[in-house]
């Protein structure tokens, strides 16, 4: 059997890859634009089971579990499943489009600085300083 | 007178006819020794030529059996010097296509959050499908397969399999399993399955669906690869099957220019691996339905190891803690480390290390309860009120 077989062979090869590739893993599916699952995006699990989480993958599965109670966001999903954040952003769109997820868009961030009071302080300097 | 005349005539006629007879006696008797001498020396010739004959042919035979014999020696030793080569430059390629995958699967999770990523997945996917060739011939020239230190799923090794084809779309897998594959396993399955499903994708349409299912029949777990391709007829089973068995084992040169080394190549790990394939059976969509047929020694009741199990215990945590603990109206769980007395809090941190689903929920508690130890240390220090002073969590 094979371990007979190798004693009379060159060290075998060892495999270090994943044994799924990422491709797999999305089945071969687009990666969507980034701005359609932001980092910060969060993300619940829909009640129900429809006929769609019967066939999911392991990690499409383990990411409706990650979410079942409450909100996680984007990065957050990716950090426990162990999944680049794109990949996580593919297997998204999918669990998106049959129904199993809900994805919330963050907040658009607040302009966090005053132009107005900017253009002030450069008038000021400006004056004080002469430019 | 002319009586006694007559008699002497008769007489003399009847002497000289005897004699006459007597002549021809002997000469008839000189030839027939003739005759029968000719015939003697005739015969023995006859015989020494058959003699030689015979010997010359017995030679020919031999010379034949000795030149068939040397042309053998000189296509089996052919055969090996091209095996050494291929399966030196094949190895070579195996090995680099491994590296490679290596490396791409870093560079994925490094570049994972960028735009690259989609494009990295399909350079991926060439790699495997090229890993898979190289291995291929490697393994078909004598080299061992590679080999994987983890068991892992049927369901995985199938999905690795898939990875090595082209249009790995079509496969559908159906239904996960329990069942895990041995480690020393993993890696001549998923290239067997691969070479099957390869030729399912081959031989049907583009668009037709390849199902894959799983079956337990007594003590064998069935990998069953369905297409909805044109089938074959009883003479290519037949061949089908001798390749599968590894009983004929076809040379290099016989694989043809566009080699097909699918058959021959399963047939050889089946052997050293001692699983069984059969393609002889009809698929229900009408095409061929392959059986890889795994013994009871190659598989196991699948044990989740725990690298994969992490992320999920991990998963569970905020599970617990939306049970029992209170939520905001955003369905946030409200922290609860105010009511965490300090003491109990530092004398759970000498216990474990955090590692799993309990603990991990019980550290974050106690790294707040340490935190609140910390400020109501400070408070108290300075003599001030240490009632919580955190802002309404109830917004």
């Amino acid at each position: 059997m094979p371990d007979e077989h190798d004693q009379d062979q060159e060290p075998e090869l060892e495999l270090t890859s994943a044994l799924v590739p990422f491709f797999v893993i999305t089945n071969g599916r687009a990666l969507p634009s980034e701005q359609q699952y932001e980092r910060t995006a969060l993300v619940t699990a829909l009640g129900g089971t429809p006929a769609a989480a019967r066939t999911l993958s392991p990690e499409a599965q383990a990411i409706v579990d990650l979410v079942a109670h409450g909100f996680l966001s984007v990065a957050e999903v990716a950090g426990h499943t162990h999944l680049p954040l794109g990949i996580v952003r593919i297997l998204l769109a999918q669990l998106e489009e049959s129904g199993l997820v809900l994805v919330r868009k963050p907040v658009p961030r607040a302009e966090p600085t005053d132009r107005e009071l900017l253009g002030d302080v450069l008038a000021g300097l400006k004056s004080k300083f002469g430019a | 007178m002319s009586r006694d005349a007559l008699a002497w005539c008769l007489v003399a006629l009847a002497a000289i006819a005897v004699a006459a007879i007597a002549v021809l006696v002997v000469r008839n008797r000189a030839l027939g020794r003739k005759k029968r001498q000719a015939e003697d020396s005739l015969t023995t010739q006859l015989n020494a030529a058959k003699s030689q004959l015979l010997q010359t042919q017995a030679e020919l035979t031999k010379y034949q059996k000795e030149f068939d014999g040397t042309i053998r020696e000189a296509e089996e030793a052919s055969e090996e010097s091209t095996k050494a080569v291929l399966k030196g430059s094949a190895s070579f390629l195996q090995s680099l296509a491994a590296e490679q995958m290596t490396v791409l699967e870093q560079i994925q999770r490094k570049y994972g959050g960028d735009a690259v990523l989609g494009d990295l997945l399909e350079v991926t996917h060439a790699n495997a499908q090229m890993q898979r060739k190289a291995q291929g011939i490697a393994v078909l020239c004598g080299a061992p397969v590679g080999r994987r230190s983890r068991p892992a799923s049927v369901y995985d090794v199938v999905r690795s399999a898939q990875s090595q084809i082209r249009n790995f779309r079509r496969v559908e897998i159906r239904q996960q399993t329990g069942v895990a594959l041995k480690a020393s396993a993993v890696t001549p399955v998923a290239l067997a399955v691969a070479e099957l499903l390869d030729n399912a994708a081959s031989f049907s349409q583009q668009d037709a669906p390849i199902d894959v299912t799983f079956q337990r029949i007594q003590n064998n777990l069935c990998i069953m690869i369905d297409d909805g391709g044109v089938g074959m007829n009883d003479e290519e089973k037949q061949r089908a099957s001798e390749l599968l068995s590894g009983d004929v084992v076809p040379r290099l040169s016989q694989l043809g220019n566009q080699p097909k080394f699918g058959f021959p190549l399963i047939g050889l790990l089946a052997r050293q691996y001692g699983f069984r394939v059969d393609v002889t059976g009809d698929s229900r969509y009408g095409g061929v339905r392959a059986v890889v047929l795994l013994p009871e020694g190659l598989w196991t009741e699948e044990q989740p190891s725990p690298v994969e199990q992490e992320p999920v215990s991990i998963a569970r945590v905020p599970e617990s803690g939306t049970q029992s603990r209170p939520r905001t109206v955003n369905g946030l769980p409200k922290r609860a480390s105010r009511q965490t007395p300090v003491a109990v809090a530092s004398v759970d941190q000498e216990e474990q290390p955090p590692r799993t689903t309990e603990d991990s929920g019980r550290s974050s508690g106690r790294s707040l309860g340490a935190l609140g130890a910390l400020q109501r240390g400070t408070l108290s220090g300075r003599n001030l009120d240490s009632s919580p002073t955190e802002g309404s969590q109830d917004a």
